[in-house]
């Protein structure tokens, strides 16, 4: 079994067709497929990625974005510690939607949440219809995190996912974040539990030495 | 299947066995199949179990972790009895789509399904049966269209394979097997020719599987959209195709200018995303006829309008209707080979076949999908009662039913069974009456 120090929960939202899934085939898989299933309900996707020196699993959810299933897509925010909000540069209905999901995950997922707001598909630059001003902008006033991506040509896929995990990753460092309560979306690895359990000490005593 | 189960209280479901061939042959999907859950048995040599798991989704990001099953032959010693009967007794009804021979089975066997697959199904050795050449275009309904060649005419065994006694003791199994087809075929076709068709005998004879060259003429009946009265059949689909067809007419009047934009948009990006490894649902020509259906449909019940998944449901209609009018594989043919007219027909057909297996999982597809929440529970229930060890294990795992049975309701089984699977299994669905898509499927 990989070991890591850590397991981090991730939820992809955001409208129907903006990318996730292909965000997430290429983060997991290095690949972009234009033709392929649209997502129901949930799908899940896993990847080892490294923070200082520390090896994070993301877990993450990629959730179905079309409204009929935002009911039971508000049911995958629970626990989760980051979340990717999507939407794609060249359809400014997408951005305009963006305070509903925004909503939805201040109101159903854990207040500490890392949130990352994407703006996918910027290899499209002759289509854009939200200028990348737009997008900084709304990130700021909503205390987001923000990038461009393309799944297609990878830009900028792996930052959005490691820059997410190098925040909460912080967020434990400090203290806002408590490993051992499992609604916080993350999980200490084998690693760290056999450490735990052979010193018997807690997370703190622990990060002395790493 | 829950009222299935009740029915039957001395059968029990859930329980299918696996061989050891199908373990060593490809474990990786039989692992994402059985989720490393010993408690689940599956099993059964039969080709539709075969196809299922070469069906499993070949996406390996999505693939859980895998582990190595334990303890199936142990569990498997445990079966009780009544699950053997209920294999002996219902295997046949799994068998007759077993022709390879035939267009449809040919079209979506090699390809598994919409996924490529890393195994092939098993396909057993077979007698040399010679493939009749069949007319491209056939006669609306009639239940001899294709029947000279598909039931046995030509049929030739193979000489050569006569005087070793293992390919004799094959061949004997193959033509038992083939007598078998022949006698399924031989009811099929004295129903469907009464002039006034007995629906319950139909219903008997479709749970077990409908012989190909009868299945769009037998689905319409089951559905209720084609009448059992022959006299009134031509008028009644003459009525019917129009009635589309002024609908499509009226709605398209003014182009895509006079849709509503956001739901045109929405049909329009899934669509392609409809079966996308099929060559038949990647054509353009197809894959409008299709925004066509799912439009108008949304467009008819603004209650849950479209919601995704129905995409996936009309496929199976759209895949028979076509098998019915061409020779070669549908799932491999193109626009081109059909003409204007014909597409029309199998369009309108497939839009109120549609309606109506919709009108019975209405619940499934209004604000939040009360339907499927109700099976998923269903689901959970049975579990809990035929396997307990797994309803513990996921529920210690924190593991909601939700979260994995969710598009197996909302999606009826389709993207996690082949297509030529699904049509088997709606064989049984439409036999059941107007509750098989809703209380039968769970």
């Amino acid at each position: 079994m990989a070991s890591y120090a850590y397991l981090f929960k991730y939820i992809i939202i955001g409208d129907t067709g903006v990318g996730k899934s292909c965000l997430l085939l290429q983060f997991t898989d290095n690949r972009f497929q234009p033709a392929h299933d649209l997502t129901i309900g949930v799908e899940f996707g896993a990847r080892i990625v490294n923070v200082g020196n520390k090896r994070i699993k993301l877990q993450i959810w990629d959730t179905a974005g079309q409204e009929s299933f935002r009911s039971i897509t508000r049911s995958y925010y629970r626990g989760a510690a980051g979340a990717l909000l999507v939407y794609d540069i060249t359809r400014r209905e997408t951005f305009d939607h963006l305070a509903t999901w925004l909503e939805d995950a201040r109101k159903y997922s854990n207040a500490n949440i890392t949130i990352m707001l994407i703006g996918n598909k910027c290899d499209l630059e002759n289509k854009r219809a939200v200028s990348r001003e737009e997008g900084e902008a709304f990130a700021r006033e909503n205390g987001l995190f923000f990038i461009e991506t393309s799944a297609k040509t990878a830009a900028n896929v792996e930052e959005a996912f490691v820059n997410t995990a190098a925040d909460i990753h912080d967020k434990i460092q400090v203290g806002v974040l408590d490993v051992t309560n499992e609604s916080s979306g993350i999980k200490l690895g084998p690693t760290q539990a056999g450490m735990a359990s052979l010193s018997s000490g807690s997370v703190d005593s622990r990060r002395g030495c790493c | 299947m829950g009222s299935f189960w009740r029915r039957q209280p001395s059968k029990v479901p859930g329980r299918i066995l696996i061989t050891d061939r199908d373990f060593a042959a490809d474990q990786d999907d039989h692992d994402f199949a059985l989720g490393g859950y010993p408690g689940v048995l599956v099993t059964s040599p039969t080709s539709f179990w075969s196809a299922y798991d070469s069906d499993a989704k070949a996406a390996s990001y999505r693939r859980p972790a895998q582990q190595v099953p334990v303890g199936v032959d142990k569990a498997r010693q445990k079966l009780p009895n009544s699950v053997t009967k209920f294999l002996d007794e219902t295997s046949q009804a799994w068998e007759g789509d077993n022709d390879h021979d035939s267009g449809l089975s040919k079209s979506i066997t090699p390809t598994g399904g919409r996924y490529s697959s890393h195994s092939q199904p098993h396909s057993p050795t077979r007698l040399n049966v010679a493939n009749g050449t069949s007319s491209s275009s056939s006669p609306n309904h009639s239940p001899s269209s294709k029947q000279s060649r598909k039931s046995g005419e030509g049929s030739q065994i193979d000489l050569r394979v006569l005087g070793d006694p293992r390919l004799e003791k094959q061949n004997i199994a193959e033509m038992l097997h083939l007598n078998t087809n022949l006698a399924r075929t031989t009811r099929f076709e004295t129903c469907l020719k009464e002039g006034n068709v007995d629906l319950v005998r139909l219903r008997k004879l479709s749970w077990n599987g409908i012989p190909e060259q009868f299945r769009a003429m037998t689905w319409q009946l089951l559905m209720g959209y084609l009448p059992t009265n022959a006299d009134r059949r031509a008028q009644t689909l003459a009525r019917k195709r129009k009635e589309y067809a002024d609908c499509v007419a009226q709605t398209f009047a003014q182009g895509v200018a006079g849709l509503e934009s956001t739901l045109w948009h929405q049909i329009q990006i899934d669509v392609p995303r409809t079966f996308p490894m099929s060559p038949l649902f990647q054509d353009p020509v197809i894959q409008q006829s299709i925004a066509r259906i799912l439009y108008c449909w949304a467009d008819r019940h603004p209650a849950s309008g479209y919601v995704q998944g129905i995409n996936d449901l009309v496929t199976p209609f759209y895949l028979v209707f076509l098998s019915s009018h061409i020779s070669d594989d549908p799932e491999h043919s193109t626009s081109a080979v059909i003409p204007d007219d014909v597409l029309s027909e199998i369009e309108a057909d497939s839009f109120w076949c549609l309606s109506k297996l919709l009108d019975g999982i209405q619940d499934n597809y209004i604000h939040a999908q009360p339907g499927i929440f109700r099976q998923v529970g269903k689901l959970k229930e049975l579990i809990a009662r035929i396997n307990q060890r797994l309803a513990s294990h996921l529920e210690a795992q924190g593991v909601e039913f939700i979260q994995f049975a969710f598009r197996w309701i909302n999606c009826l089984l389709m993207r996690e069974v082949s297509l030529k699977n699904i049509v088997r299994m709606w064989d049984t669905y439409l036999s059941e009456g107007s509750s098989g898509f809703s209380e039968f499927h769970v």
